[in-house]
């Protein structure tokens, strides 16, 4: 219980992938014009890091550990999550129209979100991971809780942000800081919120 | 360098390298192929066959998103054929014949702007900012003395697909060659000042003011003083006043030009 509760806090609030460590800032910033679309791009990253590190784990723990080809990593998570990605639109136009068309263009997208290559990185490195959590050995177990906690931890830092926006998008703003400037300011304080933990 | 590279390269851990991204690859392509196999999804056929006879010029003039959203409207009966400018003739009754409703011809038409001002309409100021019409009417009203006519800031040609819109002396003009009647730039004007008229039209209207005689007289050397001369003078009873602004029913229009040679503000033009 204790481990669940430092993977929870660790995931979501200390480590939070987009305010803390800068990754995947490309949808926070672009898909957080409206709650809705911020809502359905938080739900797809979840959706896909979970899955991700579901199928990475395994395959640098058992394939390329064992054959000494570590610096492959990269190449073969790129190639793992755009394949999933792929597999996961085909699957959720046929079973659930209603998510395919709400998630919509942001699935397609992920495929270049660093946040996914970066759980992937993550979950990877074992002396990181024991630091952070304060586990004795990683397994599969904690990597898929971590992939899955960090997706919510990027969901809960965009939609803070598309609320943020939303509001600020009504108030009499000076036209030189109207847009793209305000948010940038915006998302400063909401990381500086987050350095908190 | 040559030293460097080749004799640096463990064969073994290549040959491991190269199958194990071989082995992926081709469980990822077995994998995705079979997930294609058993989630393919039936899309409706009538809209792969209407997209096919459709233009393709994703001009967005009918108010759909691109031309496959106006297929799958036209399929679901949401959309008429004829909102579509770009489709050939021909091509509309091909659709309409799928969808299994009438379609009756519609004339082609093309863009055409009711202004002739320009260099002949006198300015309040000289405007210097952003560029856009939009932008220039945001900063009192806009820079000519006419509140109707062409702003010339060319919010229409940066809009329109084919270059068929620009800018020269100072008012947009078409180009009646390569304009498909797609309605974007007419719908872009922030005047309301670009219309769609029959391709076989032989005079049109070129001022949209709005305003008495004197006050034209002041601000355009070529508006359009409300005279009535060109209603008096049509045998067809082809145009009607409408606010000081005379309209040609081109459905009425016989093309003899009395209007053109009458106007004494030359703002009744012949189309070349």
């Amino acid at each position: 219980m204790g481990q669940f509760l430092a993977i929870v806090v660790s995931a979501v609030f200390i480590n939070n992938f987009v305010v803390v460590q800068f990754l995947g800032i490309c949808p926070f910033l672009g898909v957080s014009k409206d709650f809705k679309s911020a809502l359905g791009m938080g739900i797809a990253v979840t959706f896909v890091m979970t899955i991700t590190c579901l199928i990475t784990y395994p395959i640098y723990t058992y394939l390329l550990v064992p054959l000494k080809i570590e610096f492959m990593e990269i190449i073969v998570f790129i190639f793992v999550i755009a394949s999933i990605v792929q597999m996961i639109e085909m699957v959720l136009k046929k079973f659930s129209p209603t998510l395919y068309n709400a998630m919509g263009i942001y699935l397609p997208l992920i495929t270049t979100n660093c946040a996914v290559l970066g759980v992937a990185e993550l979950v990877i490195d074992e002396t990181q991971m024991i630091n952070l959590l304060g586990i004795s050995s990683m397994n599969m177990g904690y990597a898929v809780l971590y992939g899955l906690f960090a997706g919510l931890g990027f969901t809960l830092a965009i939609v803070i942000m598309s609320g943020l926006r939303e509001k600020v998008a009504r108030l009499p703003i000076n036209k030189h800081l109207r847009g793209f400037p305000i948010a940038m300011i915006a998302a400063c304080f909401i990381a500086m919120a987050f350095y908190v933990f | 360098m040559e030293y460097l590279l080749l004799k640096s390269i463990d064969t073994g851990v290549l040959l491991t390298v190269l199958g194990i991204v071989a082995v992926l690859s081709i469980v990822f392509a077995v994998l995705i192929v079979a997930v294609s196999k058993a989630c393919a999804v039936k899309v409706d056929e009538k809209v792969e066959k209407i997209k096919e006879h459709l233009s393709g010029a994703n001009c967005g003039g009918c108010g759909f998103a691109g031309c496959a959203d106006f297929a799958k409207a036209l399929a679901e009966g949401k959309a008429e054929v004829t909102s579509c400018g770009p489709t050939s003739n021909e091509n509309k009754q091909k659709i309409a014949d799928i969808l299994g409703v009438p379609f009756a011809k519609t004339e082609e038409m093309v863009a055409i702007v009711h202004c002739c001002g320009g260099d002949n309409a006198k300015e309040k100021f000289t405007y210097v900012g952003n560029e856009g019409c939009t932008e220039e009417i945001a900063f009192m009203g806009g820079k000519k003395v006419c509140p109707h006519g062409c702003i010339g800031s060319g919010t229409c040609s940066k809009g329109c697909l084919y270059g068929a819109i620009a800018v020269t002396d100072g008012v947009a003009k078409v180009d009646r060659k390569k304009c498909t009647a797609c309605g974007v730039c007419s719908k872009n004007c922030p005047k309301s000042i670009i219309e769609m008229i029959p391709k076989s039209a032989k005079v049109y209207i070129a001022c949209s003011t709005l305003c008495r005689g004197k006050d034209v007289m002041d601000a355009c050397s070529a508006g359009c003083i409300g005279c009535g001369l060109c209603v008096r003078n049509c045998p067809s009873l082809a145009i009607t006043m409408e606010n000081n602004l005379p309209k040609i029913d081109y459905s009425k229009c016989i093309g003899c030009k009395n209007c053109v040679l009458k106007c004494p503000r030359k703002c009744i033009r012949e189309i070349v």
